[in-house]
């Protein structure tokens, strides 16, 4: 083999060795691409699946609240039912005892 | 000189071969810890996330429960002063029409009485106002009153339900025994009485 042929070949190879590094540095670059992508996919995940949660713990907090507010409406009604019936019961005798107040001072 | 040329050859694609094994081995752990501390980041927003929203949760209950706690009390509120306020306006109804009692005469002299000497003057004069009031009834007013006294009857029911207005002869000093003079007085009395009487509180 001539010296320009060895010349040659060592050339060659050498440009295949950088071949070799390039195609890595490139698929290197893909690995990061895509981790960077399944990254933020990991995070709108873990993310969304928060916000979900925070939706059902508020909407749970509201439905409990609500019934809790539903029993004192109940207890309310119940209650001004009981005023109705007291004050047909005692209406005259309340206005006997009022008027005999201020007639008697 | 051919077989050491061709080591030569083959060491520069095996450097090559580790440079590039290398280049990705960094790449992967690279991504590996990228992944790992972007899931760890986002675990702790989403625990943040979580805490504000069981903090929130119970404000939301407190919030509700006590906005309708709030509206069912104003209820009672409601009802229970429509129901006095009822009262009342039969209370007033029944002073309105006191002349037909037959407590009116008695009441009317210690009305008259109290108002007399709330003045204190020597010739108070009286100003006597009911609805419907009899001559009888005036009469026997009159003859139960100091003779220094001055009773004026009026056609019409003073202050609306009626009563007795004292003062001296030249009006400075002034009593109102009217009923609605009397309700203002006993306001606070009779709330407390019609509450207690009809609600037992």
């Amino acid at each position: 083999m001539s010296g320009i042929e060895a010349v040659k070949r060592i050339v060659e190879t050498e440009a295949k060795a950088r071949t070799i590094v390039e195609e890595a540095r490139v698929r290197a670059q893909q690995i990061l691409s895509q981790a960077s992508q399944e990254t933020e996919n990991v995070r709108q995940h873990v993310l969304s699946s928060a916000k979900a949660r925070r939706e059902e713990i508020l909407q749970s907090a509201r439905e409990h609240a609500e019934s809790e507010a539903g029993k004192s409406d109940v207890e309310t009604t119940q209650q001004l039912e009981g005023y109705r019936k007291a004050f047909e019961g005692r209406k005259e005798l309340a206005v006997k005892k009022a008027v005999e107040l201020v007639l008697r001072g | 000189m051919s077989e050491s040329f061709e080591k030569l050859q083959n060491r520069i694609l095996s450097d090559a071969k580790v440079r590039a094994e290398d280049i990705i081995r960094e790449a992967e752990e690279k991504a590996r810890q990228t992944l790992e501390q972007a899931k760890t980041r986002a675990l702790k927003e989403a625990d943040e996330t979580l805490s504000r929203a069981r903090l929130e949760a119970e404000a939301l209950r407190r919030r509700i429960l006590s906005s309708r706690i709030r509206a069912n009390r104003l209820r009672i509120l409601d009802e229970k002063n429509r129901i006095v306020q009822q009262v009342m306006q039969s209370v007033e109804n029944a002073l309105a029409d006191i002349t037909a009692d037959e407590r009116f005469p008695d009441t009317l002299k210690r009305f008259v009485t109290e108002a007399v000497e709330a003045v204190g003057a020597d010739e108070p004069i009286v100003r006597i106002g009911f609805r419907e009031i009899s001559k009888n009834q005036t009469d026997a007013i009159g003859k139960s009153v100091s003779k220094g006294t001055k009773l004026v009857i009026d056609e019409q029911a003073l202050d609306g339900l009626g009563g007795v207005v004292a003062s001296d002869p030249e009006g400075k000093i002034l009593y109102n025994n009217s009923f609605k003079a009397r309700l203002d007085r006993l306001d606070s009395q009779l709330l407390t009485l019609i509450s207690s009487t009809i609600f037992r509180e």
